[in-house]
């Protein structure tokens, strides 16, 4: 079998746009489940069982379903549900959004749990309200504590990101079978592919591995 | 003594407090005046720290009042805050925030609660690290403190709210004994300054010197109280006799 990497070259362009959007769609993800994730993990915790309840029930919905049958049910619900149609980009960017939320939901509901109670009680001794001492006292803690899982999950976003594909988001898994769907160079693009999703994600890896020795907090 | 001074700072009236089947306050009255210190004694679990836990409204009653300068203790969110400006709290586990610096630390009460300019904030926070003889540490986390020097930090924390009644929970018991000496001399000093004090402790050398009172609690109730030289020396009841010798107390 001979190999032909003219292929890998010749689309160098066409790859580099694909890797933008794949790294725009997982920032945009994030930049959105986080702040996700801490509502849903206070919601929880809030003491009202209805807002409790409907925390629960949008976690356990949105992580017990296959993340691709979320993005065709985006792709093809929301515009009759919803009587809107997103670009692909945005529709990917709602599922993935979804998933990953319900995911640090639980990562920061855990986190919280995590700081012992001690802690709030002194925020509440100074005068504290609940929220200042959540904002001030607990948050800033649990954020610190759960930084290696989130960083776990922002590896996993950055891959699954190739999901959207099936949804014609031209990012980058998109763009390389597209590639290869016309050049019949199946083996080449893969591997193209594969170097590219590694050779981003371990820098991000070892990145969080950084941040978490950087401003973890000893006790 | 002024009629002023005569007001109770604070007054419990038969105070209760239940956890489960657990009777952990069993209808305590006393009270507390103004510059007055005042040591909580007696054996673990006999309800010291619940009374103080509940004085500043981290637990709730379940029979009782506490009033504090004669009104009773306010139960909603906002009262309760108003409430606790007013008191200091030091805990046993310290509680000092870790992801801030003690100078951080002692600005939280006045930046998020007050509302004082960050520059206001910051002087009064140095100048109560400079109290507590810390104003080198101002940077340091907690981490890289001593005992001492952590529970230190959160005395100087909880005076940041300027509060008329400081509430001490074990201030030392978690303390190695060389760092006991630094936190109970910060402590002394605010008794003489006339900060109205309730102390609940083991160290009963301190209890001693500094208290002009002393309760002695079992079983969630008060089994005797008065100045220090009637229970260290001469006490009325035999069982703080007996609570005294089980600590090796020979007066």
């Amino acid at each position: 079998m001979k190999l032909d990497w003219s292929v890998v070259w010749a689309n160098s362009g066409a790859l580099a746009q694909g890797t933008v959007l794949t790294v725009a769609l997982a920032v945009a993800t994030m930049a959105l489940a986080v702040p996700g994730g801490i509502l849903l993990a206070l919601l929880r915790l809030s003491g009202s069982r209805a807002l409790a309840g409907a925390s629960a029930g949008f976690t356990e919905l949105f992580r017990n379903l296959p993340l691709i049958l979320v993005i065709y049910s985006a792709y093809y619900v929301m515009p009759i549900a919803l009587g809107v149609s997103f670009s692909p980009f945005v529709t990917g960017l709602v599922a993935l959004s979804l998933n990953v939320s319900a995911y640090n939901g639980e990562t920061f509901r855990a986190g919280i749990a995590s700081i012992r109670k001690g802690q709030g009680e002194a925020a509440l001794a100074l005068g504290m309200s609940r929220w200042q001492t959540m904002r001030e006292v607990v948050l800033p803690q649990a954020v610190r504590r759960v930084l290696p899982v989130l960083a776990s999950t922002w590896v996993s976003l950055f891959k699954d990101t190739s999901l959207v594909s099936v949804i014609a988001v031209g990012e980058l898994a998109y763009t390389a079978m597209r590639i290869r769907s016309q050049s019949f160079r199946v083996l080449e693009m893969l591997t193209a592919m594969a170097a590219i999703y590694w050779l981003l994600g371990y820098p991000q890896a070892k990145l969080v591995d950084w941040l978490n020795r950087r401003y973890g907090i000893s006790e | 003594m002024s009629g002023a001074e005569a007001t109770p700072v604070l007054a419990y009236r038969d105070v209760r407090k239940l956890f489960g089947a657990f009777v952990a306050l069993a209808g305590v009255s006393m009270e507390v005046r103004r510059r007055e210190v005042i040591c909580l004694i007696g054996p673990s679990g006999s309800g010291k720290s619940t009374l103080l836990r509940c004085t500043n409204g981290l637990e709730a009653l379940d029979g009782g009042e506490i009033r504090l300068d004669g009104r009773v203790l306010p139960t909603d969110p906002s009262g309760m805050r108003a409430m606790r400006r007013r008191m200091g709290m030091v805990f046993q586990s310290f509680e000092l925030f870790p992801h801030r610096t003690a100078l951080a630390n002692v600005m939280s009460g006045p930046l998020t609660v007050l509302r004082l300019p960050r520059r206001d904030a910051e002087a009064r926070a140095m100048a109560l690290l400079v109290k507590v003889g810390l104003e080198d540490k101002a940077a340091s986390y907690p981490a890289n403190l001593s005992g001492g020097q952590q529970q230190r930090v959160a005395i100087a924390r909880a005076l940041a709210m300027e509060p008329d009644v400081m509430l001490f929970d074990e201030p030392t018991s978690a303390l190695d004994p060389e760092t006991i000496g630094e936190v109970l001399s910060v402590m002394k000093r605010l008794a003489e300054e006339g900060m109205t004090m309730i102390v609940v402790t083991h160290e009963m050398t301190f209890a001693r010197r500094v208290a002009d009172r002393v309760v002695v609690f079992e079983h969630g109730a008060i089994i005797e109280e008065g100045p220090p030289a009637q229970i260290f020396d001469a006490p009325k009841v035999e069982r703080t006799r007996d609570f005294l010798s089980h600590l090796g107390w020979r007066g």
